[in-house]
C-alpha cells in the first residue's frame, strides 16, 4: 500500500539516486586504481565517474585536493536531490545534513572559544552542513552571546536545549559538546523516522531504524574505547550514549561501567554482530593493542574497519528496497566511503606504501 | 723559505737571543698541543658525521611512517582534524632541554628530548570515531620529532666543530709555517750578528795588540838607543841618571794601555 503514492512525490529523487548508485566505483575499478603508479593515473581511472570535477585539477594533485574535488561532486549531487525533494522526503534529507552541521558548529565554537577570526573558519566548514544562519555565528564574539542569540536560531537549537547550557560550552571539552549534540541528533532522527506518519510502517522505517541503531551502537562502543585513559568520567561517558539501539539499555549500562577492552567486549557480547567483530580483531580475548589498521591481528582489519564494513553492507542492502528516501542516505554513506577509499589508495600511491593499499572497503 | 718569512725586528743582542730561544720553545710546545687537539676534534667530527648519516636515514624512515599514520587518521576520521588539534593543544607535551658537552675545550650544546607525561591536551579528539588512530599517530609523530631533535643536536655539534677545527688547524699551520721559521730566522740572524761582532772585536784586539807590539818594539829600540847613547855619553861624560828616568817612564805608559784593553774585554 505504502508504495502506491510514493512515486507521486518521491519517485524522481529515488530514480536519480539509483542512477547515481550505478556510478559508484566497483571492485573492478578499485583493482584498476590499485595498479596505478601515480596520482595522475588515479585521476585518469576516476575519469568516467568524476570527469568534470577532476578536470580542473593540476597535474599530480595532492590527495587532499583530489578528495575535496570528489566531495564537491557529492555535494553538488546532494544539493540537486534536496532541491528536488518535497514534503517528508525533503525533511528526511534535511535530517541527513544535521550531522555535518554539528561538525561545523563544533568548529565555530572552538574558534570562538579561542577568539580566532571565525570568518576564516567558514571556508573549512563542510558544505553539506551549511545553513543560512551559519555565517551569523561569526558575529558572536563571546560564548554567551553565541549561545543566547545565535545558536537558538540554528536548526540545531533543539539539540542544545535541555542538555547544554552556555556555561557548558565554555567549560566542557568541545568533543563532549559535539558528541552530546550528535547523541541528541541521532535520537531525534530515530524518533522522526519512527513516528512521522509518512514513514512509520514503511520500508523507510525498517531500514533506517536498523542503520541508525547500528550508528548509535557504534558511537557508544567507540566513545567507550576511546575514553580509556582520558579524563572523561564514567558518568559523563554514559550521557553521551544514544538511548536506543541494540545495546540499549542493558548493553549501554554495561558499557558505561566498562573499564577496559574486555569490559566492552563483555557488554556487547549480547549482540551477535558486535561479538563477531570483537572476536575477529581479537579484543575479546584481551589480546593485542586496540589495533589501528594493520595493528589488529585479523588480517589487518581493525574494529573501525569492521564497523565501516558493516555500515557499507547495511547501505548496500537498502537498495533492495523501494519507495523510500533511505536510498539517499545509503548512497551518501557509500559515496563517502568511496571518497575515503580513493583518498587511501592515492595516499598509498603517493607515499609509496603499496603493501597496505588493499586496506579499503569495496562494496560492489 | 726562510727568506719569504723574514725575521722579527729585534736588536741582535744576547738578551733578545735568549728571548727568541724561549719563544721558539713555547711555539714548539704549543704546536704539538694544538696538533693533538685538532686530531681529537677531527676524530670526534668523523664520529658525528657518521652519526648524522645514520640519523638522517632513520629520519627518512620515521617520517615516512609518521606521514602514513596521518593518512590512516584521515581515513578513519574521514575529515580534517587539523584545526581542532591546533586549538586544543595548550601545553607542550614534548619538550627539549639543552646540555653542554666539553670536547677538548670546545663546548658543544646537546639537545635532549623528554615527554611531559601529565599533558594530554587532545585526548578526547576523535571520541566518536578514529580516536585510536589519532593517538597512534601522535605517538608516531612523537618518535619522529625525537629523531629530529637528535639530528638537530648532531648538526649543531657538526657546525660548531667544523668552525673550531678550522680555527685550530689555521693556528697549527701558522705556528708551523710562520712563527717557528721566523723565530728560527731571527735566532740565526742574531747569532750571525753576534759572530760578526765577535770577529770584529777579535780583529780589533789583534790590531791593537799588534800596534802595541810595534810601539813596544819602537820604545825598546828607543830605550836601547838611548841607553847606548847614554853609555856612550857616560863613557864620554858620566852624567847618565836623567836618561834612565825617561826609560822607566816609557815602560809605565805601556802597562797602562794593557789595562785599558782588559776593561774593554769585560764590557763585551
Amino acid at each position: 500500500m505504502e508504495g502506491l503514492f510514493f512515486n507521486v512525490n518521491g519517485g524522481y529523487v529515488e530514480g536519480i539516486v539509483r542512477g547515481y548508485r550505478n556510478s559508484l566505483l566497483s571492485g573492478q575499478n578499485y583493482s584498476n586504481l590499485t595498479q596505478c603508479e601515480t596520482i595522475d593515473d588515479v585521476k585518469l581511472q576516476l575519469g568516467p565517474s568524476y570527469g568534470d570535477f577532476l578536470a580542473s585539477l593540476s597535474p599530480n594533485p595532492s590527495t587532499s585536493d583530489l578528495a575535496s574535488r570528489m566531495t564537491d561532486k557529492l555535494v553538488a549531487e546532494f544539493k540537486y536531490l534536496i532541491a528536488q525533494a518535497t514534503g517528508s522526503s525533503a525533511k528526511f534529507l534535511e535530517y541527513m545534513t544535521y550531522g555535518y552541521m554539528i561538525d561545523n558548529i563544533a568548529l565555530l565554537i572552538t574558534g570562538t572559544l579561542h577568539e580566532r577570526d571565525t570568518r576564516e573558519l567558514l571556508e573549512r566548514c563542510h558544505p553539506l552542513g551549511w545553513f543560512e544562519t551559519l555565517p551569523v555565528l561569526c558575529v558572536a564574539t563571546n560564548i554567551e552571546e553565541l549561545y543566547n542569540s545565535v545558536l537558538i536560531e540554528t536548526p540545531l537549537a533543539a539539540y542544545f536545549k535541555g542538555s547544554l547550557s552556555h556555561q557548558d560550552l565554555d567549560e566542557l571539552n568541545i568533543e563532549i559538546v559535539r558528541n552530546t549534540l550528535y547523541k541528541n541528533y541521532l535520537e531525534d532522527f530515530y524518533n522522526f523516522i519512527n513516528t512521522h506518519p509518512d514513514f512509520s510502517g514503511t520500508p523507510t522505517q525498517d531500514v533506517m531504524a536498523e542503520i541508525l541503531q547500528f550508528e548509535a551502537d557504534r558511537r557508544s562502543i567507540n566513545i567507550t574505547l576511546n575514553s580509556f585513559g582520558t579524563e572523561l568520567s564514567k558518568l559523563e561517558r554514559r550521557k553521551l550514549y544514544p538511548e536506543f539501539g541494540k545495546l540499549y539499555p542493558e548493553g549501554s549500562l554495561m558499557l558505561s561501567r566498562a573499564e577496559d577492552v574486555e569490559g566492552v567486549a563483555l557488554a556487547v557480547s549480547a549482540v551477535a554482530d558486535y561479538k563477531a567483530f570483537f572476536d575477529a580483531v581479537g579484543l575479546s580475548q584481551g589480546g593485542g593493542g586496540l589495533g589501528g589498521m594493520g595493528g589488529g591481528p585479523a588480517d589487518g582489519k581493525s574494529l573501525e574497519d569492521l564497523f565501516y564494513q558493516k555500515e557499507m553492507d547495511l547501505s548496500k542492502l537498502v537498495f533492495t528496497r523501494q519507495f523510500t528516501p533511505a536510498v539517499v542516505y545509503a548512497w551518501m554513506k557509500l559515496k563517502e566511503q568511496e571518497i575515503r577509499n580513493v583518498t587511501w589508495i592515492s595516499e598509498c600511491i603517493a607515499q609509496n606504501q603499496k603493501e597496505r593499499i588493499g586496506n579499503f572497503i569495496s562494496v560492489f | 723559505m726562510s727568506g719569504a718569512v723574514g725575521r722579527e725586528a729585534v736588536f741582535p743582542t744576547r738578551q733578545s737571543l735568549g728571548l727568541m730561544k724561549n719563544k721558539l720553545k713555547g711555539a714548539e710546545i704549543g704546536h704539538s698541543l694544538l696538533k693533538r687537539k685538532s686530531e681529537a676534534l677531527t676524530k670526534r667530527f668523523r664520529d658525528i658525521t657518521r652519526r648524522i648519516d645514520e640519523a638522517k636515514q632513520k629520519m627518512g624512515r620515521v617520517m615516512q611512517i609518521a606521514a602514513f599514520s596521518l593518512a590512516e587518521v584521515s581515513y578513519a576520521v574521514g575529515g580534517d582534524i587539523g584545526y581542532q588539534i591546533q586549538e586544543s593543544a595548550k601545553q607542550a607535551r614534548f619538550r627539549v632541554r639543552t646540555k653542554q658537552e666539553n670536547i677538548s675545550g670546545v663546548l658543544l650544546p646537546t639537545f635532549e628530548s623528554y615527554t611531559e607525561e601529565g599533558v594530554n591536551d587532545f585526548g578526547l579528539t576523535g571520541l566518536g570515531k578514529g580516536g585510536q588512530q589519532i593517538q597512534r599517530c601522535r605517538e608516531t609523530y612523537a618518535r619522529a620529532v625525537e629523531t629530529l631533535v637528535e639530528l638537530a643536536s648532531l648538526q649543531t655539534a657538526f657546525l660548531i666543530l667544523d668552525e673550531v677545527i678550522k680555527v685550530v688547524n689555521r693556528r697549527v699551520n701558522a705556528i708551523e709555517h710562520v712563527i717557528i721559521p721566523r723565530t728560527e730566522n731571527t735566532i740565526k740572524y742574531i747569532n750571525s750578528e753576534l759572530d760578526e761582532l765577535d770577529r770584529e772585536e777579535f780583529y780589533r784586539l789583534k790590531k791593537v795588540s799588534g800596534k802595541k807590539k810595534r810601539d813596544v818594539a819602537a820604545a825598546d829600540a828607543e830605550i836601547l838607543a838611548a841607553r847606548r847613547k847614554a853609555e856612550e855619553e857616560q863613557a864620554a861624560n858620566p852624567k847618565a841618571p836623567a836618561a834612565t828616568a825617561t826609560a822607566i817612564f816609557a815602560e809605565e805608559e805601556t802597562a797602562d794601555v794593557l789595562g785599558e784593553q782588559e776593561d774593554n774585554d769585560v764590557i763585551f
